[in-house]
Formats: structure tokens, sequence, C-alpha cells
């Protein structure tokens, strides 16, 4: 053995360590580039082109330009902020309730978590045909009793169609339409088991002796759930938030299916605004840069949780 | 070392996907080209060459010719495209094989333009089944020039002026073939009316009145904001036009202060805010159609071909049409139940409507173009036009000489044909350029201004509007 042999030798094994997890990923990180990447960056091409008879124009930010001038894109902003609001919180709030009830020892608590999955396992599109179905006006299952003035004086509640009421601060779409309203109680309806199973699993790993020695310290629920089991929870709540913000500001299938973004424009909201300005109105590159917009607005979203949620770590720490 | 190697075969493994994503996309860099030349270079009229074996005819329609469903709402065309399909290969047998693959009906434009633009696979033949469609497909180059191909051909001079209008692109080429004809026209219970319907809208105000007496409504319509404001072509336009109204300013510019207008929508808010117009006319989703049904109320303007979907009905006497298919409608007007009629119009004034076209369009990458040119002239043969005019068309036939075919003399055609003629119909976009942008933005405002809040001054609200939208002309 020659003395550059012996070396270079120790190195050679070492090299081929180092190359094997990469050959490992490559495949990932190539379909990854082809179905992640490759499409986020035509997004941002696309968002600065604009279709035209002789093919694609470069308008630069003309397409942002005329999208931040659109009187519908402001109004769906506040209509996309009422949604996610009101749809994280009242998700968040009975998920923690049902999954409270479900963590206690009773009988066929197995049997309702089958059933209190049910409405997961049904797709938004539907979910939002069948709510429609209930309160169509005038031929709806529940319309004969939301119609009735006798009931809802002076003149019944027509869900579907009624007008939004006067907004309290200047443009903001507050207090939100009866279809909104309507709107958030059916996406809740749907995302609550997801929530619920996700907190009760979360629940489930908080020591019970943790539980029991507050109780025998004299907490009671409220300074348990406050001051123990939140805290305890508060990764697996950052997640659970995280879902809900992140399908409550991209999905359209439920808004699309109950109320096509109407009565007006009261339930337009961003995702649905974006599928009006590619879809219908076939502006490929108003649509990307929409898109991009909310990728922004997504990202805001969740450093703001992430911020908040650290924040709330030390404080507890 | 090793880290740079890594970040090297990295950015080799972008540039790779890059590039295949580039070579992918070239065939979107032909339609700017593409158009005007193909059709002068093959005109249909010359012999073609005949394929060594049969080659794929690929068509898009909205309507499957595997759905035998009787009670489905595309059942006339599901079972034209079943009737047919056997026929074109027969009549072509050796040289084409049609292969239709049936798209959502609301999904398909897009899909096209979106299809033409990647580089994707397109069909040969698209059924177009609106005006508005072509000048989309025009604006993002997904179809191609049809003009001197279709004007060496036999049937171009039998072919209706106004129907070839319609296919033309701002540039003044030929885009589209017509084929059909669709109005929009009021269908009337005429218990409802006894009368006949209203001739003016003071006497649509009377009957109005005296049927909500009986707790009834005189008018249902597509009046909410829904499938991006398609209530605007319907029967929002068909009021707007008969009062004169218009919304553009002829140079494409939207214009939607005309006094006209203002006086059209001040009349449709005062029939909606009167309780005339029932509230399922508002919810969307097509569900307007139930309150003419049961015949809640006495008249509804939609298109023509709105027979084949609004049923089954029940008639003010109680008579029932539920076999659940077109025929119910057919037979409610051949009983003399339902009459179709024009609408009603201020004195002096001709009652409006508006007008679309069905035909064909033959998008940009079509593998097959010689396949396409000959079904066209199939289609427009004496013994293929009124079926498909009949079928798929949902209209009157844009040829002159299938205008006289029996199947155009029933009591259904005839009455469609007196009221469109004794109306001014016209596409209702008129010059504008951005038909599917402006459809949205006017129906949201007219539906605020008749629904949402009735209190709004509906010249201000127009201008706001119109300014937004000629902003970005």
């Amino acid at each position: 053995m020659t003395q550059s042999q012996s070396s270079y030798s120790p190195s050679k094994p070492h090299r081929k360590r180092d190359w094997l997890p990469f050959w490992l990923i490559l495949p990932t990180v190539v379909v990854l580039l082809a179905i992640q990447v490759y499409p986020a960056l035509y997004t941002v091409w696309l968002s600065v082109h604009e279709r035209k008879p002789a093919g694609w124009t470069y308008v630069g930010v003309d397409n942002f330009r005329r999208l931040l001038n659109m009187g519908l894109f402001k109004e769906s902003i506040g209509h996309t902020i009422i949604f996610l609001v009101g749809y994280a919180s009242l998700t968040m709030l009975l998920g923690f309730i049902v999954a409270m009830l479900l963590n206690r020892k009773m009988r066929l608590s197995g049997f309702y978590v089958t059933l209190l999955f049910i409405p997961w396992i049904i797709a938004d599109l539907l979910t939002g045909i069948v709510f429609r179905l209930l309160v169509f006006p005038d031929y709806g299952i529940f319309s004969g009793i939301l119609q009735n003035p006798a009931l809802f004086p002076p003149d019944g509640i027509s869900i579907l169609t009624a007008a939004r009421p006067k907004p309290w601060f200047g443009d903001f779409p507050f207090p939100p339409s009866p279809a909104m309203i309507y709107l958030i109680l059916a996406s809740a309806w749907r995302a609550l088991p997801f929530i619920t199973l996700l907190l009760l699993a979360s629940m489930q790993t908080i020591p019970q002796e943790v539980l029991e020695s507050s109780r025998i310290d004299g907490a009671n629920g409220w300074q348990i759930v406050r001051h123990i089991m939140i805290p305890l929870m508060l990764p697996t709540l950052v997640v659970a938030l995280f879902s809900l913000t992140l399908s409550g500001m991209n999905g359209i299938g439920m808004v699309f299916s109950l109320t096509g973004g109407g009565p007006g424009t009261s339930t337009e909201v961003l995702s649905m605004l974006l599928y009006a300005i590619g879809w219908r109105q076939l502006y490929f590159g108003r649509a990307a840069a929409l898109a991009l917009l909310i990728a922004v607005i997504n990202w805001l979203l969740i450093t703001g949780t992430l911020r908040f949620t650290r924040l709330q770590e030390r404080s507890i720490s | 070392m090793n880290r740079k190697r890594i970040l090297l075969t990295l950015l080799g493994v972008l540039a790779l996907v890059f590039v295949v994503a580039a070579c992918a996309q070239q065939p979107a860099e032909q339609p700017a080209e593409q158009p005007a030349e193909q059709p002068a270079e093959k005109p249909a009229e010359q012999p073609t060459e005949a394929p060594a074996k049969e080659v794929d005819f690929v068509t898009w329609y909205q309507y499957d010719q595997n759905n035998e469903d009787p009670k489905s709402d595309e059942r006339v065309g599901n079972q034209y495209l079943r009737d047919t399909i056997p026929q074109f290969n027969e009549a072509f047998e050796g040289k084409w094989n049609w292969v239709n693959q049936p798209k959502a009906f609301d999904k398909m434009t897009a899909e096209l333009v979106a299809a033409v633009q990647a580089g994707g696979d397109v069909p040969d033949l698209f059924e177009m089944s609106n005006t508005q469609d072509m000048v989309d497909f025009y604006r993002h180059g997904t179809v191609q020039d049809l003009t001197d191909w279709a004007m060496a051909q036999s049937w171009w001079n039998d072919l209706d002026a106004s129907a070839i209008e319609a296919c033309k692109g701002p540039d003044g080429k030929l885009y589209c073939i017509p084929i059909s004809i669709r109005p929009q026209v009021v269908y009337v219970w005429s218990d409802r009316f006894p009368d006949g319907f209203s001739k003016t809208p003071e006497a649509f105000l009377e009957d109005s009145e005296r049927l909500k007496a009986e707790g009834l409504y005189s008018m249902t319509f597509f009046g909410s904001t829904d499938k991006g404001g398609e209530g605007l072509t319907r029967a929002m336009w068909t009021i707007i036009s008969s009062y004169g109204g218009s919304l553009d300013d002829g140079q494409g510019n939207m214009k939607l202060d005309w006094p006209e207008t203002i006086e059209a929508i001040e009349f449709i808010r005062h029939i909606v805010q009167q309780g005339y117009i029932p509230e399922i006319a508002f919810a969307g989703g097509f569900q307007e159609e139930e309150a003419f049904k049961d015949a809640s109320a006495g008249s509804f303007p939609t298109g023509l071909f709105g027979y084949r979907y609004v049923n089954p009905l029940t008639a003010p006497d109680g008579t029932k049409y539920d076999t659940g298919s077109a025929e119910d409608m057919l037979n409610a007007i051949a009983d003399g139940q339902v009459v179709i009629t024009h609408s009603f119009a201020p004195e002096g004034k001709k009652p409006g409507c508006g007008i679309d076209v069905a035909g064909f369009v033959i998008p940009v990458g079509a593998k097959n173009v010689e396949a396409a040119y000959d079904y066209i002239n199939w289609i427009m043969s004496p013994e293929q036009n009124p079926a498909w005019v009949q079928g798929p068309g949902g209209g009157f036939p844009a040829l002159k000489a299938t205008q006289e075919h029996e199947l155009f003399q029933t009591p259904f055609y005839k009455q469609a044909a007196e009221a469109v003629g004794a109306s001014a119909c016209r596409p209702w976009f008129g010059s504008l350029q951005r038909p599917n942008e402006a459809q949205e933005m006017v129906m949201q405002v007219i539906y605020k201004l008749i629904k949402e809040d009735p209190t709004l001054d509906i010249a201000t609200e127009l201008q706001k509007v119109q300014e937004e939208y000629n902003a970005n002309n």
C-alpha cells in the first residue's frame, strides 16, 4: 500500500456515507420541486403577466394594482376576517367542550366518538348542499319555521336571501349577514369532529394526578381548565388553530355549495373571490396575484400565532 | 465541499424541472399565429387526404352519451349524442371515429382556455353554448380563425346575418360557427293571466296586485348573484332592454346610468319590494324555477332552452305534467296551459330580449382540424341540421333553410318565433370586451339596489360600478 493510498482510504467510506442520504431523499426533492416549487414560481410569473389575444404580456404590478382597486377585494377581506374569527373560535370552543364531555368516563363513549366523526367524512361540498336544502326560502325543510312571522317577527327569516344589517364600523361587514352566520355554523359543524378528537387526545395525556391534586388544593372547574388544562394542551391548541385557520382561509367547497358568495356579496370570502376571478372571469394573472396575497396573509397568520404561542409559553414557564 | 455539491445538484435538478416545464408549455405559445393561418391553408371543400386508418375525432360537449337517465337535466342532448355518434361514425367509416368527452356546462369554457394555454390535450371541436364565451376565447387566443374556411362553404350564404355577427371577434374575424340562435322569452301560465300576459309595465303591476291578493306571485326570475351573475343575462336584461336601456356606450365602455336603464331597475326594485316576486327567486342555484313549476308564480322570463329544465309542472287547475323531462313543458304548451310570449315594454317601445348563439369553435392546438371541418359540414347538411338545433342547440336554426323544417312548426316553436319576432333582441354585453367581469359586477349592483338596500340611489351606485370597470379598460 502506498503512502497516498493509505492517506486517501479513510475518507472514502466517509464520503459514501455522506452521499447515501442525499440519493435517498432525491426522489422526494424532485417531486417537491415539480409539484410545489415549480407551481409556486409559475404563480409568481403568472401574477405579473396577462393574457392577450397575441399571447402572454408582461404587465408588472398591474394585476396587483387592479386587484387592490377592486371594491369587492376590500370587502372580501372583511368577510374573510369575520368568517375566520367566527369559524375558528366557535369550532375551538365547541371542540373543547365536547372533548371534555367525552373525556369523562361514561357508557358508550366509543359510540359517541364514532357518531361524532360522521360530519368529518362528508365532503364539504355535500355538507353545503345539505345545509342549503334545509333553509331554502319557501321550499326548504325548515323554511316553514324560519319564515314564520309569529316565531321570528316581523317577517320571519330567510337565511339565504336576508339582507345584511347596516355595518357598525364604516364598511367593515359587521354584524354579519344571516347567511354568513349560517356558513360559520355549517363549517364549524363539519370541522368539529377533527378538532374534538385532536383536543380529546391531548386532554387524555394530562396526568390525572395533576388534576386530582389541583382539585384537592381547592381549584374549581374553570381554574383547572384555565391554569392547568389549557397550558398543558397549548401545543395541540396551536395545531388545531393552524388547521382551522388554513382550512377556513383556503377552503371554498362549503361557500361554493352553500351560499355561492351570496346573498349579494355578503359571504364572498377571499377564496371564493379567487375562484371567481380565475375560473369565472378567466383572469389567470390577476388570480395568481390574489393567490400570492392570500399566501402572504396565511404566512402572517401563522407567524402571528406562533409568536403569540411562544409568548404564552414563556409567560407560563 | 459536500454541501456545495448538494447545492449544485439541487440547482441542476431545478433547472431540469424548468426545462421540462418549459418544453411542456411550447404549444401554448402557438395561439397567436395559428388561428389566422390554419383555416386558409386547408379549405374543407377540397378533397381531404384519407388517413391510412380511422382517426379519433374528439369533441367536448356538455352532454354525455353514456348518461341514460331519463330524468337527467341534459336528457335531450345526451340522447342526441347517443343517436348521432353511430351515424357519424358510419358516414365517415374508415376515416373518423367520433369520441365525445362530456364536460360540466359551467366549467368547460375555463377548462378549454386553461388547456390551450397549458398546451394540454384539447378537443378537435368544442360545443359553444353562448356568445360571451366567444369573447373570452378571443381574448385568450383559444380558438382558430374560421373566416376563410367558413366563407368557402356552401351553407355560408344561408346563415342568418345576426348569427354570423355574434360569432365575430372584435377584430371582425369569424371564430365560431353558429348553428342555433337562442333567444330569451317569457313562459306564462295562461290561467294566471286570463287576458294574456301584460303588455306594459303598468298592466303588469295591475296583474301583479290581483295575483298578490290571491296569494300568488306574478313573476319569478333568476334574481340572485349566483353563477357569476348569470341572472343579468336573463330577466334583468329582458326588462332593461324592454325599457330601451343598455349597459355600454357602444365604444367598449360600461355605461349603466342611461335614464332607461335606471328606470328599468327602478321598476324591478318596485316589483320586488311590493312582494310580487317570491323569495326563492333570490336563492340562487336555479331554485327560482320552483315557483313556476308549482304555478305559484305566473310568469318566468328565461332562455328558450329553459323548457328542458323546468319540470315537473303542476298547472293552476291542478293538471300535472310529471314525466320529469322536457316533454312536461312541451305538453303544457301543447295543452295551452303555458304560453311563450315576449316581455312587456313601456308604451311606444318594442319589447327587448337577450340573444345568444350556440355552435362550434375549433381550439388552437386541435390535432384533427380536418375531422372538425367534416363534422361541421355534416351538421350543416339538411339531414342533420334540424336535429342538432332541436337537440344540443335548443333554439332556432341559424340556417334559413332549416327554419322551414317540420320540427320547428310545433306550438312551442311557433309561439317562440312570434315572441322573438315582436321583440328587439340583442346580446346584453353590447360592445363590452370583458363580459364575464361585467356580468358579475352589474348583477351584484342590481341585487344590491333591488333587494339588499332599496333606499340606495340607483344612478350613484351604477356610476360607481361603471367607473370601476372602465378604470381597467
